[in-house]
């Protein structure tokens, strides 16, 4: 270069050299070939939930401190969760993803807290009776409160008819006293009542009201009648005694508030809830009580706190060993029975027990009581509904059916929570039914939509659209404990509930969580597969690619910086993100 | 610290563009990025060679939206001193001067002219963002390569010989205010060392590990974990060192076994459990020292 060329360059210039753009010009995304995408996922505590709660929801909403909106949340899905939050076995907490770190967060208690406080709310504003059609409710068992309480809340008239004189089902005259105080149930029944659900007690659908009357004047019939018959124990000898009782009777006795004498030795035969709460009734009589069962403590279905319970309040337990042989001397009764092994699993997985050989054992007492098992009865009322030349409908799939059943009668899982969650889905079914009556064209796939992580319980806030989380796109895959990134939950210890040192009480046992506590453990939650806009995956970009929208409040991903690292999705705390494939390399 | 606090702890400023030539999982440009948004617009960055060359983008592109320098491998703190010098002059005493310098700008080639900032106690902040060898170049070793790593110039068969110098306790030798090492994997401890260093006015140095997917041979999606593993298991301690006496631990995360951080990288693939063991009682003496030196400070206070 001259001296001269040097001397045409303009005074402006700089004597180095400087950008004068910017490398956003640079599409450095093109050297990807997966990319990061906002994908909600499903908790696997919702989708262990037979009752379909958005556990994470309420969750999520009680660390923001968005208690009013935690509670509607809670009671879009469960209609009675101080009552869940007491006596429900909780397969949320099992299938938590924090179980394995530092303990599972204590789901029921938060959810017993959040119930109790429900109960202390007048009742929302929600908007009732837009629907002109009756329905017709039969038993007021869980399944049957939940189905008028959901058919209530999406606009019907509903009437339940209840064959016995008080309401609650098994609520009442199964579960015992000490473990659902009298006055939960009754407030949650006065809100239902507050609803304006109609409730006719002593009325048995069938009999004090025929089931043509019941499917004239009512659109639709929901059936829970339950599993109310007890099984009998097939015994050796003089079984008639008073002193053997049936424990499904036995329960209501002491539930409506009797104190039968039943000597100084109970034996109770079984390994299920019934057994459990019989066992604890019994001791709570003054007995002294030993649990009689076939198989061992791993195989029994009762809730695993119930047992815990139990034999921490002095409950014995005899396993392996089969009743066979009743005898009776001087008021005194003898069972003698057959000591088992555990041989091949049945169907349902359970090892079976067969006779082991050897001397029977030979065991004393005062009062025996039989708890194996209750039936529904399905095979009479079949049989009635038959005759009245009526379809039943348990899917909700027969267009024409007017009769839906639902909870234990009809072979759901016997928990309150699967009883909830049959009520509700019916609900769902019985609205989808009457509204295709009106014209409108739900189709098959929009049930399908609102499945849970692909389990049955179904999701009413997304049959509603009313969801208050902002999901970005709900996928129905569930969070693995593999997709949580722990370095973002330092270590902390569950609250676990407190007892009351009240054996042999009827007052309530398990005296929960304080609310402090319970705000504690919500701030434990992981919050699996939904972002709660922690902003890590923001902070975290080497590319500066993903910036917060403003308009939609979500995150964005600028696609033509990421380069696919793949930070983002592996430092988000609960599994919100996922690498997806590009399709332009398949 | 729990993920719902982190966010409200980092502040707002973007001033690192997209499209800039860092690998993917770069540690280097999250560094920088994380450390201006702390510092803010008015900066002024100095850059020796480094990786940071090529990330800044080719020529007439810029990867920053605040003024940088490219100046030679040896010079980061001299151009720093004159910049700061010529701002001072105009009055500008708020404007930030920075040398972001990888390790071997600053462990070896550039290490006469830091030393002779940090005598003079030269006004800046000076960077380190440590990816433990020359990456852009292709990954040969610098003094700040760990004992027993793989590297193009320490292969398997003869890795590094020689230990990591420890710059912290160089520059706190000077005596210079502050210096401190910082992580892009603990981001609210990263920022408000920052901060501190700019509320104190003479050689402040920051020596920020910078995990390297390409060079340490790891996948891209762990560059933060790598970080994190760095601090967990005590290879990387988080410090701080005012007046090259008072010593002080600013985070204390749950420990990792050596092992679980050396494992995770290709670089050091080669190595025996028995060699693992040798590091992991290395860090365990240092950490002790470091421990030493913090009971000290805070026994004098």
């Amino acid at each position: 270069m001259s001296e001269q060329n040097f001397n045409t360059v303009p005074l402006h210039t700089p004597p180095l050299s400087v950008s004068s753009s910017s490398t956003e010009q640079n599409i450095t995304g093109s050297w990807k070939y997966i990319q990061p995408a906002y994908h909600d996922r499903v908790a696997p505590c919702i989708a262990g939930c037979p009752t379909g709660v958005d556990i994470e929801g309420y969750m999520s909403l009680l660390r923001d401190g968005e208690l009013s909106a935690a509670m509607e949340l809670l009671q879009c899905e469960n209609p009675m969760p101080a009552i869940t939050g007491r006596v429900c076995n909780h397969p949320c907490e099992s299938r938590c993803n924090r179980a394995n770190y530092d303990g599972a967060v204590a789901i029921h208690a938060v959810e017993r807290v959040l119930g109790d406080m429900i109960l202390e709310e007048p009742l929302p504003h929600w908007t009732m009776r837009k629907h002109d059609e009756r329905i017709a409710v039969i038993g007021s068992g869980p399944a049957g409160l939940a189905c008028a309480y959901h058919l209530t809340r999406l606009g019907y008239n509903v009437e339940v008819f209840e064959k016995e004189e008080e309401l609650g089902g098994m609520l009442r005259l199964g579960i015992p006293g000490y473990r659902l105080p009298r006055e939960v149930l009754d407030s949650q029944i006065a809100r239902y009542k507050a609803m304006g659900i109609i409730f006719h007690t002593g009325m048995r659908a069938g009999t004090d009201i025929g089931w043509p009357r019941l499917t004239t004047e009512f659109s639709a019939v929901f059936i829970a009648s339950g599993a109310h018959v007890s099984r009998l124990l097939d015994l050796e000898g003089d079984c008639s005694r008073q002193s053997l009782r049936s424990g499904l009777d036995f329960l209501r006795e002491v539930n409506a508030g009797g104190r039968p004498d039943i000597g100084k030795h109970a034996l109770v035969i079984g390994g299920g809830n019934t057994a459990m709460d019989c066992a604890r009734t019994a001791l709570r009589l003054g007995a002294e009580v030993t649990v009689v069962y076939r198989r061992t403590r791993a195989e029994m279905p009762a809730i695993d706190e119930e047992i815990e319970d139990a034999a921490r309040e002095g409950v014995k337990f005899e396993f392996l060993a089969s009743p066979e042989k009743l005898s009776g001397t001087g008021g005194r009764l003898q069972l003698a029975c057959t000591r088992m092994e555990l041989g091949e699993p049945d169907a349902q997985g359970r090892r079976r027990p067969v006779p082991a050989g050897g001397e029977p054992l030979l065991l004393e007492a005062d009062t025996i009581i039989s708890a194996i098992g209750e039936d529904t009865g399905l095979h009479d009322l079949q049989a009635e509904l038959a005759d009245a030349k009526l379809a039943m409908n348990t899917w909700g799939c027969e267009k024409l059916a007017r009769v839906f059943l639902g909870g234990d009668v009809a072979g759901d899982e016997r928990t309150v929570a699967s009883a909830l969650g049959a009520g509700k889905r019916c609900a769902i079914y019985i609205d989808r039914q009457l509204r295709q009556q009106h014209g409108e064209d739900i189709p098959e796939e929009r049930l399908e939509a609102i499945r849970i992580g692909g389990s049955e319980s179904l999701s009413m806030a997304r049959w509603t659209n009313s969801d208050p989380i902002m999901r970005v796109s709900p996928q129905n895959d569930v969070v693995q404990p593999a997709d949580i990134n722990t370095a973002y939950f330092p270590r902390e210890p569950r609250h676990n509930d407190r007892h009351a040192a009240l054996l042999k009480s009827f007052e309530e046992s398990n005296t929960g969580i304080t609310t402090r506590d319970a705000l504690a453990e919500a701030a434990r939650c992981y919050e699996c597969g939904v972002c709660n806009e922690c902003e890590l995956c923001r902070i975290y970009c080497g590319e500066a690619a993903i910036q917060l929208d403003p308009g939609s409040g979500r995150f964005v991903i600028d696609l033509d910086h990421c380069k696919g690292c793949g930070v983002c999705t592996a430092e988000c705390p609960r599994g919100a993100l996922v690498m997806e494939r590009l399709a332009n390399m398949d | 610290m729990s993920q719902t606090i982190i966010k409200d702890r980092i502040p707002e400023n973007e001033l690192l563009m997209g499209g800039h030539l860092a690998c993917p999982g770069c540690g280097g440009a999250l560094a920088m990025r994380l450390v201006l948004k702390e510092l803010g617009p008015k900066t002024i960055v100095v850059l020796p060679a480094c990786c940071w060359s090529i990330i800044a983008g080719p020529y007439p592109q810029s990867s920053l939206k605040v003024p940088l320098y490219h100046t030679a491998f040896e010079t980061g703190a001299a151009v720093a001193s004159g910049i700061r010098a010529a701002l001072d002059i105009q009055g500008q005493h708020d404007t930030n001067v920075i040398v972001w310098a990888g390790d071997g700008g600053t462990f070896d080639i550039g290490l006469q002219a830091l030393s002779g900032a940090a005598e003079r106690n030269e006004d800046f902040i000076y960077c380190c963002y440590d990816n433990e060898a020359y990456m852009n170049t292709g990954i040969q070793r610098s003094s700040a390569t760990p004992w027993g790593a793989w590297t193009t110039t320490t292969p398997s068969k003869h890795p590094q010989a020689t230990d990591k110098k420890d710059i912290l306790a160089i520059m706190a030798a000077h005596r210079i205010p502050y210096a401190a090492t910082a992580s892009v994997s603990y981001p609210v401890d990263l920022v408000d060392k920052v901060k501190k260093a700019m509320s104190i006015r003479g050689t402040r140095f920051l020596h920020i590990l910078a995990p390297c997917p390409p060079g340490w041979k790891f996948e891209d999606e762990r560059a933060i974990d790598m970080g994190r593993m760095a601090v967990q298991s005590r290879v990387f301690p988080l410090v701080e060192v005012e007046h090259g006496t008072d010593w002080r631990f600013t985070m204390d995360p749950e420990h990792v076994p050596v092992q679980d951080y050396i494992r995770a990288q290709g670089r050091f693939r080669h190595l025996t459990d028995e060699q693992i063991g040798h590091i992991s009682d290395a860090v365990d003496y240092r950490y002790e020292h470091l421990r030493d030196l913090a009971e000290r400070s805070q026994a004098k206070v």
